[in-house]
């Protein structure tokens, strides 16, 4: 057992901020794991073959929410320094994958980020500009950093028992909260947008604007498998300048 | 509604099942099959807190699943059951289970498996049990969220 | 008519930067359009543009799935070469020609994350007894390599995507007939809308949070009215 008194988490932290910079489809974040991991693992063993075993399983197959990966970052360090074995080191891995995941995109993909741009969507439609996008950053980030952060701190203070850190009531009521408050902000934002960027089109062009977005949702919907906004609109926009080519 | 999607995961319960098909197929269980994870409570607190509250999670080994498949395909709820391993599917189609059609979602790298697609590596031998599945009428396709197109078995075997 | 070299240059810089919040680093969402794009348009001395295309590609960005380890497009950089294309057809026109752009380089970006994501796991599959020994100068170096890769890939994405703006800029604007920069507009807006709610509703799922949209709907409808 060797746990440093003051573990570099700040710069565990940093690295944390790049976790994503290498990832591939073997071992997807596994080497910025790694990275991250490598500081708080580097006075384990002296420098000796402990360490070099724990920095060669921090980079293996890897792949959760990047603002939830310093849980498995701390956990699985601390974990090192308490002599746990090296294949329950490896299995707390991969058991952590699946449900840092599916966490982090409850948490933030699918409720946060949307929520706050949804909010930022708001600002600009109701003419606040600029200030809209720039309160949109601060408050996305005071939350994303905050969970980065607490994150690592947890991992690396409950170690092999982490399953306890996500029991957070905070944590817990802000998942349970995100997807309704999400929702709502989405159904606030709608008519506002719709409102904000059809302002300028004359009265005919609006009722083609009305049958092309009803339409495309109906498609959109139908072939979710096979078609994209993206396709839809290059083709529809294809479309669009074949028609005003000849109808001069 | 029953089981709408079995799913082969070696990650077994993350964003793309709860999110990814979870919200659109409106699921309100998911089976968890996988012995060491039905046989450690601590990996089962741990997938249990990546999932909403209001989805009940069902953990099994691969001998319950077997018992109980045809209770979870006759449950009024819609629900997903996932497993981690080709073996795993194998065992519980054996034998006339109602196991008809699977999605291979996410096989990553591991010694002695090859690139198949983006998301899916396999050993020759777990190719092999593929096509024997698709052989006795199980129809099996890729395809790791739904906003993407389903590849059929022969495209990545 | 086009900005001065040292704004292209600047959007060239704000692009890079784009790109590399996507995946890399930091995730502080730069990269989303609502940010993106209001951003580049101020560096044109042209936020009223920039904040209209950024709203139009946030709502093509709510057509992506958000969960881990999924394929799509990049609409950072897009939204940006889209208000440098838009800059010059100012007012509603600019939609078409701005989203004609956008949607071409998006496709690229999300085409040149798959290129790196193939280069890196190559790297890394050659690397594979290296990092079996952990050593940390082996890691370091895959993921420096990764990063740098990442961050010429996005300065790439963005230069094709002004050099596009610039193509629509010199032989679009004027010559595009006043009725088919209108049917562009009315496309891209239409689709914007279209992929927009389409993917919010993904997202909201058939549950409890139906509800919810239900009732922000409403909220929103009556806030319109009011104004």
């Amino acid at each position: 057992m060797t746990t440093p008194a003051r573990p570099p988490l700040g710069r565990s932290l940093l690295r944390l901020f790049t976790v994503q910079g290498s990832w591939n489809y073997e071992r997807m974040q596994g080497i910025g794991m790694g990275v991250a991991e490598q500081p708080l693992i580097r006075d384990l063993d002296g420098n000796g073959t402990a360490y070099h075993a724990a920095v060669a399983r921090a980079a293996h197959f890897f792949n959760a929410h990047p603002y939830l990966c310093g849980l498995a970052v701390g956990a699985t360090a601390r974990a090192e320094h308490d002599g746990v074995p090296p294949q329950q080191v490896e299995r707390l891995r991969t058991a952590l994958c699946g449900p840092l995941g599916a966490l982090g995109d409850r948490l933030v993909w699918a409720g946060w980020l949307p929520l706050t741009s949804g909010l930022a969507l708001i600002g600009v439609a109701l003419g606040l500009g600029l200030w809209a996008i720039f309160g949109f950053l601060i408050v996305y980030n005071i939350g994303h950093v905050a969970l980065r952060w607490w994150a690592l701190r947890a991992g690396w203070a409950y170690g092999g028992q982490v399953a306890t850190a996500l029991r957070e009531p905070v944590l817990q009521r802000a998942a349970t909260l995100s997807a309704p408050a999400m929702a709502l902000v989405a159904g606030v934002a709608l008519p506002l947008v719709v409102h904000y960027l059809t302002g300028g089109f004359l009265s005919w062009t609006r009722a083609v604007l009305a049958v092309v977005a009803a339409g495309g949702f109906v498609l959109l919907r139908w072939q979710r498998a096979r078609l994209t906004g993206l396709r839809f609109g290059l083709v529809l926009l294809a479309l669009a300048a074949l028609i005003g080519w000849f109808w001069q | 509604m029953s089981i709408a999607l079995y799913r082969v995961d070696d990650r077994l319960i993350h964003g793309q099942v709860v999110v990814g098909w979870g919200k659109p197929l409106n699921a309100r269980f998911i089976v968890l099959v996988d012995d060491s994870v039905r046989s450690s409570d601590q990996e089962q607190e741990l997938y249990r807190m990546g999932v909403p509250p209001d989805i009940e999670v069902v953990f099994a080994s691969t001998a319950e699943a077997r018992q109980r498949l045809s209770e979870w395909e006759r449950d009024p709820r819609t629900g997903i059951l996932v497993f981690g391993d080709i073996d795993t599917l194998a065992a519980l189609a054996a034998n006339g289970h109602g196991v008809s059609r699977v999605n291979v979602g996410g096989l990553h790298h591991r010694p002695g498996r090859s690139e198949r697609l983006r998301y899916v590596y396999l050993s020759d031998g777990e190719a092999v049990k593929l096509k024997a599945l698709a052989a006795q009428g199980v129809e099996v396709t890729a395809q790791d969220v739904p906003t993407t197109r389903p590849v059929p078995l022969e495209d990545f075997t | 008519m086009s900005p001065p070299a040292v704004l292209q240059v600047m959007l060239l810089v704000w692009g890079t930067l784009v790109g590399l919040d996507l995946v890399s680093v930091p995730q502080a969402m730069i990269a989303r359009p609502i940010v993106a794009g209001p951003i580049a348009g101020a560096i044109l001395g042209d936020v009223a543009t920039g904040l209209q295309l950024g709203v139009l590609f946030e709502l093509f960005q709510y057509d992506i799935l958000p969960v881990g380890a999924v394929r799509y497009p990049e609409y950072g950089p897009a939204t940006i070469a889209a208000v440098s294309a838009a800059h010059a057809g100012a007012g509603t026109l600019g939609f078409g020609l701005g989203a004609v752009v956008g949607l071409i380089t998006a496709m690229a970006g999300g085409a040149s994350l798959q290129v790196i994501r193939r280069l890196n796991t190559r790297a890394v599959h050659r690397a594979a007894a290296a990092l079996e020994t952990g050593e940390p100068r082996v890691l370091a170096r895959l993921h420096i390599a990764g990063i740098l890769r990442d961050a010429a890939r996005a300065a790439v994405v963005t230069a094709l995507g002004l050099a596009l703006a610039q193509l629509a800029r010199d032989y679009l604007v004027g010559t595009v007939w006043s009725r088919g920069r209108v049917l562009l507009s009315v496309a891209a807006v239409g689709v914007a809308l279209a992929a927009g709610t389409a993917g919010t509703l993904r997202l909201v799922g058939r549950g409890p949070g139906l509800r919810w949209f239900a009732a922000g709907l409403v909220g929103g409808a009556a806030v319109v009215w009011l104004r």
